[in-house]
């Protein structure tokens, strides 16, 4: 499977079940803070029933819900989705309905900001547009109210705007959070699957090219299994003939170009976040020569460029060149060593916003020297590395 | 720090600084209803939501706790601006500042005694002087509740981003780990395809005559041939996962004898379509692990890649014997020969593709040959 589909998979649920039981707690401390405003109006309440079965119904379909999604998990139907909201919006109507006569909406809402709030607990299940919808038509219904029985002035409006806001900010809040949540446990999964490309070997196939390779070899034996059998008789049809022609073209290309690229390559060809704004040119596969901590460091600093923006705009990129590499004459060390000069250019990112950890993981490479180009930041590393030519037969 | 305690730290912030403007801009709508409270308190109280909004924007930005301290101070500073004043209608416009604005922070506070009592504090203290100038007692109560509620509901929900973060951190990096595993036995699989480069030699060969639609080909021996071929790569196929093996025993039950074979004969063919008889002598059935297979038929194929190009002759004898724990493949063959010392091994790609191979797999080639007098290889592999 494309570890890119996988990881994007992986994110949209993975810690999400305890953010989940967040919301439980959060929808619980809320639903008691409204029954405490609630019991603490219970006198100016010309019919305090229909309040009374607003918080009935609210708090059954409370722990209805939590009952229900623990049971059902991800796996809940969405037809339960509408009958929560149908319930709730039992509950606004009811909650409307006893304070309507009071003429001040925002003053007396309660059981109706809670019905806003419990969106939370469908928070890690349903997308935004769903939630938001209810939320905002919930806004709208409560504006509707005011207007209609509130008179707007400088002593009412004050409570108007805090509890339309109680309704509606929760849950705008909350799906912001899980955005952002999802967002750095998608990073993170990207990094770290990335991070398996490290141990690879000077070249390596790369997984997507490696299942290829595989599906090339099976369309090739059904092909010849189908001769063989006859099924397809000879001499073929044009139609099969040009198949086993492409078969023939793809599977000879990546037989021999399979193995030239590096784990760097693979890293970020194979990494959502890298591979959308770094470009690597490696003429000569040299980043193959570093070893295993030289690449994590490079790895973590390119990433950590890319990163640590808050907002992942297109305009921040980084230019990664490898090589060529400085003749080891000039640089000789005990043993046979060998520079390989990497230069890492920038667009868009400031010295100053530059996370220091990168200046960290940039020494694990080699020696380095930074300087300022064009407002962004560029970074000169001689990474030393073993000459590759001392180990070309390395049995004699 | 770890990089995605960072980023959860950022998340916290951005958060709260998303959730404070929010609280901030409705505290400022309300106050700039006419008459809330008096002109004179609202322009004192300007300045303080300028420095407030510049500290949430700043916190949503950077992870410096000083922007935590500015903010706090600021809008406790608006609160006693506007109660002071004595206006009866500014304490409900205070909420949102107090509980939402002000809560916002405890988002990114780290859940500790200490910094919790702290907040505690400000909340109270917050409480106290948005009601300072209440007089209706059930509205103080909901003021009070509700700033409580703004507080508690944001720590707790920096709490639980605070906790579900390394969660995940943990069952990504298992994830991370059974990828790894999965990439290296990907990179295994793909080296072995890739080095059974005999194979899809002949896979390839075929494939071609296919590609013409196997005009010019006896249909008999095409199908042997695709039969063969396929029989070969199903074998590549079946071999992905192989039986464990007891410690100190070659995989060699994986390759069954009839591969040997029929590869052999595979090696024998294609050199026969291209113009070199190949005789074979000695047993053909030899029982080797894949790659000390791979690389024996390898240089095999190699050495009468040699022959057919450099001897003169299209005749080649290969003798196959094997003991208890070598066996050997002698090619040879009467052409010209060479002078050894004349001609660098390298020329003939024997140093790279012959003994280079040999010896990866623990094996091992020697060369004879004069000028005149043809030339024999000894290629030999363990078993």
């Amino acid at each position: 499977m494309n570890p890119r589909v996988r990881a994007t998979e992986y994110a949209t649920t993975l810690g999400t079940g305890y953010l989940a039981g967040g919301a439980v707690v959060l929808c619980t401390v809320q639903a008691m803070y409204g029954l405490i405003l609630f019991a603490s109006r219970w006198d100016s309440y010309p019919s305090p029933m229909l309040g009374v079965a607003a918080w009935v119904i609210y708090i059954a379909t409370l722990t209805g819900s939590v009952v229900f999604l623990s049971a059902q998990g991800d796996r809940a139907p969405s037809w339960s989705y509408g009958v929560f909201l149908l319930l709730l919006a039992g509950v606004v109507v009811l909650d409307l309905g006893a304070i309507w006569s009071l003429g001040n909406v925002g003053e007396y809402a309660t059981a109706s900001v809670s019905a806003g709030f419990s969106l939370l607990l469908q928070l890690t299940l349903r997308s935004a547009r769903q939630l938001l919808a209810p939320a905002v038509i919930l806004g709208v219904v409560l504006l509707c109210a005011i207007v209609a029985t509130t008179p707007l002035t400088a002593e009412t409006v004050p409570a108007q705007l805090t509890t339309l806001t109680f309704a509606v900010l929760p849950i705008a809040a909350g799906v912001f959070v899980l955005r952002g949540f999802r967002r750095v446990v998608q990073h993170e999964l990207d990094r770290v699957l990335v991070q398996s490309t490290i141990s690879a070997p000077r070249f390596a196939v790369g997984m997507l090219a490696s299942e290829e390779l595989a599906r090339l070899d099976l369309a090739a034996e059904e092909l010849l299994d189908s001769v063989s059998t006859g099924r397809e008789s000879l001499p073929l049809s044009p139609a099969t003939a040009s198949v086993a022609a492409s078969l023939a073209t793809e599977l000879r290309l990546h037989l021999i170009e399979g193995r030239r690229e590096t784990w760097l390559y693979h890293a970020v060809t194979e990494s959502a976040l890298l591979g959308k704004s770094v470009t690597l040119t490696d003429r000569d596969s040299l980043a193959g020569l570093l070893d295993v901590t030289q690449r994590d460091g490079l790895l973590s600093a390119v990433w950590l460029l890319v990163s640590d923006t808050g907002r992942l705009a297109t305009t921040h990129t980084v230019q990664l060149v490898i090589g060529p590499a400085a003749s080891a004459t000039t640089e000789r060390r005990s043993g046979n060593k060998m520079t390989v000069p990497i230069v890492i250019t920038t667009t868009g990112i400031p010295r100053n916003r530059v996370d220091p950890a990168t200046w960290e993981s940039i020494r694990q490479v080699g020696r380095y020297s930074d300087s300022t180009e064009n407002s962004s930041v560029r970074l000169d590393i001689a990474a030393l590395v073993d000459n590759p030519a001392d180990h070309a037969f390395p049995v004699s | 720090m770890e990089i995605i305690a960072k980023e959860r730290d950022r998340l916290l912030h951005r958060s709260a600084r998303a959730v404070g403007l929010t609280g901030t801009g409705i505290c400022l709508v309300s106050l700039s209803v006419p008459g809330t409270i008096p002109l004179a308190t609202y322009i004192e109280a300007l300045p303080l939501f300028a420095a407030l909004i510049i500290a949430q924007v700043m916190t949503g930005r950077q992870l410096a706790r000083r922007w935590l301290g500015v903010g706090l101070l600021s809008s406790f500073a608006i609160l006693l601006v506007v109660a002071l004043s004595g206006s009866v209608t500014a304490a409900p416009a205070l909420v949102p500042l107090a509980a939402v604005a002000m809560g916002s922070f405890a988002l990114i506070v780290r859940p500790t005694i200490a910094w919790m009592s702290l907040l505690g504090l400000i909340a109270c203290a917050s409480i106290l002087v948005v009601n300072s100038s209440e007089t209706n007692g059930a509205r103080a109560l909901a003021s009070a509740a509700s700033i409580a509620v703004g507080w508690i509901l944001s720590a707790l929900m920096g709490h639980v981003l605070h906790l579900s973060i390394p969660r995940a951190s943990r069952r990504i990096y298992s994830i991370g780990k059974a990828h790894r595993a999965e990439r290296h036995a990907s990179e295994t699989e793909a080296q072995r395809r890739q080095s059974a480069r005999l194979l899809h030699d002949t896979v390839l060969a075929t494939l071609t005559l296919l590609a013409h639609s196997g005009v010019g080909v006896a249909p008999a021996a095409l199908q042997q041939q695709a039969a063969d071929d396929a029989r070969l790569l199903r074998q590549l196929r079946l071999e992905t996962s192989p039986p464990p093996l007891p410690s100190g025993s070659y995989s060699a039950t994986t390759i069954s004898d009839t591969v040997l074979g029929t590869t052999l004969e595979s090696v024998k063919q294609r050199f026969g379509r291209i113009g070199l008889e190949v005789s074979w002598h000695g047993t053909g059935q030899v029982l080797l692990p894949t790659e000390v297979l791979d690389a024996f038929l390898l240089s095999l194929a190699e050495c009468l890649e040699n022959v057919r190009r450099h001897s003169g002759v299209s005749q080649a004898d290969v003798t196959i014997t094997d003991d208890e724990t070598t066996v050997r493949a002698m090619v040879t063959d009467a052409g010209v020969g060479f002078n050894l010392e004349g001609v660098d091994e390298d020329r003939l790609g024997f140093r790279d593709s012959v003994l280079g191979r040999l010896r990866e797999v623990g094996g091992n080639a020697r060369l004879f040959s004069s000028e005149g007098s043809g030339t024999t290889v000894v290629l030999e592999v363990p078993k």
